[in-house]
């Protein structure tokens, strides 16, 4: 450590040992005057006894900054000089080991943002999710670690663990600045937010508990910095200017630090709203202090020297009576007893959550570990390959390196040359790596599901990056070097010398042990693509299960206009129509919730059939108009469709009726005809099932391709309402969204178009993980494949030439040619199956970390390993026929005179 | 230079120089000198070979530097013992001392017969 800062303090240690040096010189010579030499020879003599004060000088040098240092300069430049020489070679080294780096960097880059990377808050680990394990029973609006918004006050209570907790639930607002609204991301919080992530403000103040009293007393916001810089030019007079949310006026009191982009990765807010100021930002939602509506993500921050376990258990007393308390609410007396027990079993969870809170990270983790999996097995091939490459280099250096060595130049010398040779490749690969690395980092966000919401993904090369690319680099000249300079110092001196130059054996039994494992690696990412091709052509072929060509959805929401819920549907009745009577059209309808959007809404049902009971899971539900089935295409295979009846309220002589899909009929009639039987909406004893079952729908994809599920549809009208449009029409889409667009500038031109897609694009958007997943390995496993060819076929030549006198001698005793090609394939055969027999238990053990990626497919499925095995086996073969053709080819005579 | 006068022996100017330095502090020169007079012209050392030792033993955190005033007035390089420098001139003694005992061992060994 202290030669490497000798490195930096050079110029500093130089000066002071030539003061040091002049002092010994100056005292010496008036020594010498003062005994009476002239001064001229004094000088001479004093000189003569230091020995010069250059070498001195050198020497103090070596002291300082060790030879082993020194040389590993001159062993670089050495090593350059050679590669130089040497461009095709170097080019292959230097490229599959700047592939193999700048896939594992690019990887890295994105799971560091993703999952890694804590909040750039104060003291970030020390920032808990609070979560309830169990039922809630609640309504829920929002996906994943949901709970009340009392709760969060009730936590905030708990002095004695907390510093501070607060909650905060992602939305989409109307946001109109200046000019048109806009749809933004904004993310309610409670007035704790700030205080407690530790943000400070660049500008105005920030929300304070003043903030969090009574619901719409508070209509006040913060804006992101960016939003702040982007969409307002940085106006420094920013403060109390007032902007519309959703029509209502809210004034701006601040702008939050430059650095902080909320606490979820996947959704980046433009502004902050307070939480009391719900009903504002969530049309129709008036709940916020009902203990039975789950809609926003609690965090706390834990006091200094409090741990999570102690915490977590030390708030479950609270918890327990907080449950006890609820159970006698009124709004529970009516559950059935066993409801209430699973109710009563519920406990606090907490997690620690440095990184905040994220869909994105929830949904995104599992496949970049598996992709990163997947690009280390690729990087340890290049690196084997490498090895590999260094190891035939080797050998023919072989006369070179025997020479050194007789010379004097020590074994660890050799090997250290060596491993300069591989450091200095690992390097320059890095250096290639790091340059590919953004260009793929933004190739693999283009994968990545996205909505309104910005994400924070960046590809840029940040200093985290270089130290790891750097780091892997390192890594990878030394693995890549150390089989090289292992072989260099086993060698015999005395066997290496006096063998002809070439016909060395040096390293063969490495070479092969190396050739092995590549084999092995290849197999695992060959039979990872295999199953991620078969999933995701699996899940293509499936298809949503209905037509989904000539298909477009768009949506509105009148409501976040300011619209008031009766003239919102007047006004979304009256863009149906012109939408029905547009020339484009076919056919249309409404929903209520988009499909494959990997959300739905979710609900128990009580069902009266013969008897009463309760749907053991949650059931789909969606709301939509008449003629929504036949606009996918999907068949009605009992009972009718909704009518214009349907829609009527109760007492204009509608009736409530449902639909629900064949899965339903099957989990819960056992096939038997539903038709005519009742079901209510919810669990409790309470539930009146008064809705009648008119019809039986053959099963779609509502949430996404892969799944399955039990769905019942009403009937959008006085109960529900809806503002997804799905069209299919003639002609193009081109076509057809401008017939859209026309429509709706007509029915309001400040109305903006939350989102318009075909169906086609929409279940693509659904399937980009797998497609990603399928991409990417597919990729790998090629590039495994080649390399290894590759490899395999340097291995086999390299035996062939090696052998080239054996197998003459064989032929001139009479062996056959094609028992010659057996020699050089038994040899590969052997190393192939060696690999194979490695690679097996790894998928078998790799297997539970994708298992929940794959669909219809098993991760140990025959089927694809034996293709994959296939593959590789006929490809393996096929590199090594070559060097075996070229040994049956062997002219015994010049084998032999060669000699 | 007097032919009686014999080169310090390889690997010995190390705990010279440690033996010295435990005395008091002093600069290369001085040290240098001293060697000489302690040893009463005996040993000669090789001044050049002196500053690479004084750094290594620097190197290896057996010795301190300071830079301070001189006798002359002028500032000098001054090295002394650290804690460690200390512990390893004990050790060299020892071993010194175990290793003059044995040779001495051997030429009595040889004059008895």
């Amino acid at each position: 450590m202290n030669r490497i800062l000798n490195w930096l303090r050079l110029r500093k240690l130089e000066s002071e040992l030539d003061r040091e040096l002049k002092y010994h010189i100056d005292r010496r010579v008036s020594d010498l005057i003062r005994s009476g030499l002239p001064e001229f020879e004094a000088r001479r003599r004093a000189a003569l006894e230091l020995g010069g004060v250059t070498q001195v000088r050198e020497e103090v040098r070596d002291i300082w900054l060790t030879r082993w240092l020194r040389d590993f300069v001159y062993d670089l430049r050495f090593s350059a000089r050679a590669f130089l020489r040497n461009p095709s070679f170097t080019a292959t080294a230097v490229l599959s080991l700047a592939l193999g780096i700048g896939a594992t960097t690019a990887l890295y880059s994105l799971i560091d943002q993703v999952v890694l990377r804590p909040l750039p808050v104060d003291h970030p680990e020390r920032l808990v999710l609070i979560d309830w394990i169990g039922s809630q029973m609640a309504e829920t609006l929002g996906t994943d670690n949901l709970m009340s918004y009392p709760i969060c006050r009730d936590l905030q209570q708990q002095k004695e663990f907390f510093d501070g907790v607060f909650c905060r639930a992602a939305t989409t607002i109307n946001l109109s600045t200046s000019g048109e609204p806009r749809l933004t991301a904004a993310e309610l919080v409670s007035g704790t937010y700030f205080s407690v992530l530790g943000v400070s403000p660049a500008l105005g103040r920030l929300f304070t508990i003043d903030d969090d009293q009574a619901p719409g007393s508070s209509p006040v916001v913060v804006l992101s910095y960016d939003f702040w810089k982007n969409q307002f030019e940085s106006a420094q007079d920013i403060v109390g200017r007032k902007v519309l949310v959703n029509q209502h006026a809210m004034t701006v009191v601040g702008v939050a630090e430059p650095t902080f982009h909320g606490i979820d990765v996947g959704e980046v807010p433009s502004l902050w709203i307070p939480a009391v100021m719900s009903a504002e930002a969530i049309p129709g939602f008036n709940t916020m202090l009902d203990r039975r509506t789950r809609w926003v993500q609690i965090l706390g921050r834990l006091k200094q020297n409090v741990s999570l376990a102690r915490t977590q258990t030390g708030l479950q007393p609270w918890f327990k009576a907080m449950l006890d308390e609820d159970t006698r609410r009124t709004d529970f007396s009516r559950v059935s007893a066993e409801r209430r027990r699973q109710f009563l079993a519920s406990t606090l969870g907490l997690t620690a959550a440095p990184q905040g809170h994220s869909i994105l990270r929830h949904s995104l983790s599992r496949p970049l570990w598996v992709l990163f999996v997947a690009t280390a097995v690729l990087l340890a091939l290049a690196c084997l390959n490498v090895a590999g490459l260094l190891l035939a280099r080797g050998s023919a250096r072989h006369r070179e390196l025997s020479t050194r060595l007789a010379l004097g130049a020590s074994r660890g010398r050799i090997g250290r040359q060596l491993l300069a040779d591989s450091v200095l490749l690992a390097f320059a690969g890095g250096l290639l790596g790091v340059v590919i690395a953004p260009v793929a980092v933004r190739a693999l966000i283009a994968f990545l599901p996205r909505n309104t919401a910005a994400t924070d993904l960046e590809a840029n090369v940040d200093t985290r990056l270089l130290l790891f690319a750097f780091l892997v680099s390192m890594a990878t000249g030394f693995l890549a070097g150390a089989a090289p300079a292992l072989q260099a110092r086993r060698e015999s001196l005395v066997s290496s010398l006096r063998e002809r130059a070439g016909t060395a054996f040096g390293g063969l039994s490495l070479r092969r042990a190396i050739m092995t494992a590549q084999i092995a690696f290849t197999l695992i990412l060959v039979i990872a693509a295999g199953l991620f091709v078969r999933t995701l052509s699996g899940l293509l072929a499936k298809g949503p299960g209905f037509d989904t060509s000539s298909l477009i959805s768009f949506g509105i929401s009148p409501k976040r206009n300011g619209y008031s819920p009766a003239d919102a549907n007047r006004l979304i009745r009256r863009i149906h129509e012109e939408i029905r009577r547009s020339a484009s059209t076919q056919i249309s309808a409404i929903a209520n919730f988009q499909l494959l959007l990997g959300g739905a809404w979710n609900n128990p049902l009580t069902i009266q059939g013969t008897e009463r009971f309760t749907t053991d899971r949650d059931v789909h539900l969606n709301a939509v108009t008449p003629g929504f089935f036949a606009t996918l295409g999907t068949r009605i295979v009992g009972g009718r469709d909704f009518d214009e009846h349907d829609s009527l309220p109760l007492n204009e002589g509608g009736q409530r009726v449902v639909i629900v899909n064949e899965a339903f009929v099957k989990r819960y009639f056992g096939g038997r005809n539903p038709l005519g039987a009742h079901v209510g909406m919810g669990s409790g004893l309470d539930v009146k099932p008064d809705t009648e079952i008119i019809g039986v729908v053959e099963d779609f994809s509502y949430r996404s391709v892969r799944e399955r599920w039990e769905q019942a549809y009403f009937p959008i009208g006085a109960a529900y309402s809806g503002s997804n449009f799905y069209v299919r029409f003639r002609g193009t889409p081109e076509s057809a969204y401008a017939a859209m667009r026309s429509v709706l500038r007509n029915a309001d031109p400040t109305l903006p178009i939350a989102y318009s897609r075909t169906l086609d694009e929409q279940v693509n958007r659904s399937l980009n993980t797998e497609r990603m997943l399928a991409a990417l390995s597919s990729s790998f496993g090629t590039l495994a494949l080649l390399l290894s060819l590759v490899g395999l076929y340097g291995v086999m030549s390299f035996v062939v030439t090696q052998r080239t006198r054996e197998i003459g001698i064989r032929l001139a005793l009479g062996a056959t040619r094609l028992s010659t090609i057996w020699l050089v394939l038994r040899d590969a055969l052997v190393m192939i199956s060696a690999g194979t027999a490695i690679a097996l238990p790894c998928v078998w053990a790799l297997g539970r970390l994708v298992e929940s990626q794959l669909y219809d497919v098993k991760p140990t499925d025959p089927v694809t390993i034996l293709m994959a095995t296939l593959i590789l086996c006929s490809t393996a073969l096929c590199a090594a026929l070559i060097p075996a053709h070229r040994a049956s080819a062997v002219n015994p005579n010049n084998a032999l005179r060669s000699e | 230079m007097s032919s009686s006068r014999f080169p310090v022996p390889q690997g010995t100017l190390d705990m010279l120089i440690l033996q010295i330095l435990s005395l008091e502090p002093a600069h290369g020169y001085g040290i240098a000198q001293r060697l000489e007079q302690i040893s009463k012209s005996v040993v000669q050392v090789n001044q050049g070979s002196l500053y690479p030792a004084l750094h290594r033993l620097e190197q290896k955190g057996w010795l301190k530097t300071d830079w301070k005033q001189s006798e002359t007035g002028r500032e000098a390089k001054f090295y002394s013992l650290t804690r460690s420098g200390q512990n390893q001139l004990r050790v060299e003694r020892h071993g010194w001392a175990r290793l003059t005992g044995a040779v001495q061992l051997i030429f009595d060994e040889g004059s008895a017969q």
